[in-house]
């Protein structure tokens, strides 16, 4: 289901004091599979986690992916391994590149990043701006020296790209209200962290949803507030499981000694689709189509509907 | 008189709202005259009907909820401050604070510009525009469909059993989600479900409480956040054995009731 590459480092190279560049080549003959403006690369980092990654558009001429990977504090540790552990030459196993975050023809576009958010945004801009398109981009960090790819931006026309910097302070927070009050045909694409997103959902609440569209790199979690459990039943040989609210269908198996593969866990890069035979799902992710919810299930974040859910594993 | 394990319920009404404009913001109120067999003045007088809700201002029928723009289907309305005066039919609409069109319903020009918003805001076609639509005397509340008597009813919020189901869930709960037009405290939480067919008094007006109010989806969506964050229905039978909040009462004689009128049982 989901082809597996063999990656090489050729280079890292600091961005800023948290973030790190790392640029992949084939490590063997055959070219990368090419990947469009918006999507991810999910690797499987040092530390034996899968994490996906926002390919930034820098360097597809030359056939490398290209991300940009921030160091966590109390992180789930992927990233940080790719920091800590992983040198030029080193090999690393990937999965072809997808695109949950793709870019609609549109007459104009709006483009927002907050922080690391930045990675898929960037790729967006770069390809907007080869074809000629009418794009503002607006980059909001901290400071300066917190800021990926400054420089590469600020070379571009100064008119089409804002780079504002906080501080920190909320005082300083910049007003978005003036680039969202009036959608008319623009198209929005924004990505950052959650209370930026939140902010930026708030300001564009009467834009029609056609022309928003958004990644969330923190992830949804399977056992919010809203969790309640549920069986799981296995279609080939009904064996039941029971989820409880504080678990993930994913964790469940696990306990259980059955090793599905999995990724972001957070309901965002497809890779532990399961097929649903039978039952209401709660769906969670932000992955699967409306059509596909009703063959297919994210078991990283999804859940039961009501009492049972039978699915392919 | 009527006791709830030994006490008489007593309570005070801590605010008023009605919603002239259906699925649109509460507004508050600071005082209101109930008057016989009335709900709230203008509550759901107004509304915007989908392309196809069958609404016909010539002969009303009472209709769905699902068939005008509302918190369910739509729970992007949330997110739109907006305030309706009843006289001038001035609607402004407000995104976070900060003003993003006014129009005045009363014209054609006005409505239509309305509406088209609308219809980009939720990315339906010109063939698929609401109507905004204007009912009295009869009212768009989702009871309406039941009978003429529960359209004109008002809607109570006893704000100790939004409190303690909070508790039972872990988290605060906006009473807000539940879009009463009384919000009252001082019964014992749930108390009020008990009291279909009673009479109670609000000051000195004195209604009788017809129906326990069950809740749908347009709960779960969180006023402040606008997204969907608590599935309230499904936690309400999950932890009552029903999906009930709030009852909804006739009034039977009127009067004016403000923030701080009493609000008790009358017997039983």
């Amino acid at each position: 289901m989901n082809e597996t590459l063999k990656l090489r480092l050729e280079a890292r190279r600091d961005l800023t004091s948290e973030i790190t560049e790392f640029t992949f080549a084939s490590s063997g003959d055959a070219p990368l599979p090419p990947y469009e403006p918006g999507a991810h690369l999910t690797l499987n980092t040092p530390s034996g986690n899968w994490r996906s990654y926002s390919l930034t558009g820098v360097n597809t001429s030359a056939d490398r992916y290209v991300i940009a990977v921030k160091r966590e504090e109390g992180g789930q540790g992927g990233s940080n391994s790719m920091h800590a552990d992983l040198s030029i030459g080193n090999l690393i196993e990937a999965r072809v590149p997808k695109n949950a975050f793709s870019l609609e023809t549109a007459p104009r576009y709006l483009l927002i990043a907050g922080g690391i958010g930045i990675t898929p945004i960037l790729s967006m801009f770069f390809a907007l701006r080869k074809e000629c398109k009418p794009v503002q981009l607006i980059y909001l960090t901290r400071s300066a020296e917190d800021t990926a790819y400054l420089d590469a931006l600020t070379a571009q026309d100064a008119a089409c790209v804002i780079v504002h910097h906080d501080n920190g302070d909320p005082e300083q927070i910049i007003d978005l209200w003036p680039y969202l009050q009036t959608p008319e045909d623009c198209h929005l694409y924004y990505c950052g962290p959650a209370g930026l997103m939140q902010a930026i959902y708030l300001n564009s609440i009467h834009w029609p949803r056609s022309q928003v569209h958004s990644e969330d790199f923190a992830g949804i979690v399977a056992h919010s507030g809203t969790a309640h459990p549920f069986r799981l039943r296995r279609a080939a040989t009904d064996e039941l499981f029971d989820v409880p609210a504080d678990k993930s269908i994913l964790d469940v198996l696990r306990e259980n000694g059955i090793a599905y593969e999995s990724s972001c866990e957070s309901g965002t890069c497809g890779t532990c689709r399961m097929t649903l035979t039978a039952g209401e799902v709660a769906h969670r992710d932000i992955v699967l189509s409306d059509e596909e919810r009703h063959t297919a299930i994210m078991p990283c974040v999804s859940r039961a509907a009501g009492e049972e859910i039978t699915v392919e594993f | 008189m009527c006791f709830e394990r030994g006490r008489m319920l007593t309570g005070n009404i801590q605010a008023l709202y009605h919603y002239p404009v259906k699925g649109l913001t509460a507004q508050r109120i600071d005082h209101v005259r109930l008057n016989p067999a009335q709900g709230f003045p203008f509550d759901r007088e107004f509304g915007f009907a989908r392309h196809d809700s069958g609404y016909d201002p010539n002969a009303y029928k009472p209709l769905p909820k699902t068939r005008f723009l509302m918190l369910m289907m739509d729970e992007r309305l949330a997110g739109l401050e907006s305030h309706f005066d009843t006289e001038t039919w001035q609607l402004s609409l407000h995104v976070q604070g900060k003003p993003l069109m006014a129009a005045d319903l009363s014209t054609q020009k006005g409505r239509q510009e309305t509406e088209t918003f609308f219809a980009r805001m939720f990315d339906m076609t010109a063939d698929e525009m609401p109507r905004f639509v204007h009912a009295a005397p009869h009212r768009f509340t989702d009871v309406s469909v039941a009978s003429e008597a529960l359209m004109n009813a008002v809607s109570l919020i006893n704000t100790n059993s939004v409190k303690a189901f909070g508790e039972k869930i872990g988290q605060e709960i906006d009473p807000m989600r539940f879009r009463g037009n009384i919000l009252f405290d001082g019964w014992p939480p749930f108390s009020e479900l008990d009291l279909v067919g009673k009479e109670i008094r609000i000051g000195d007006a004195r209604a009788k409480i017809t129906l326990r109010t069950r809740r749908c989806a347009a709960t779960e969506v969180n006023p402040k956040t606008v997204k969907r964050d608590l599935p309230l229905p499904r936690l309400l039978v999950q932890h009552y054995g029903h999906a009930d909040m709030g009852v909804y009462a006739e009034i039977e004689t009127g009067a004016e009731i403000e923030p701080g009128t009493p609000i008790r049982c009358e017997g039983v």
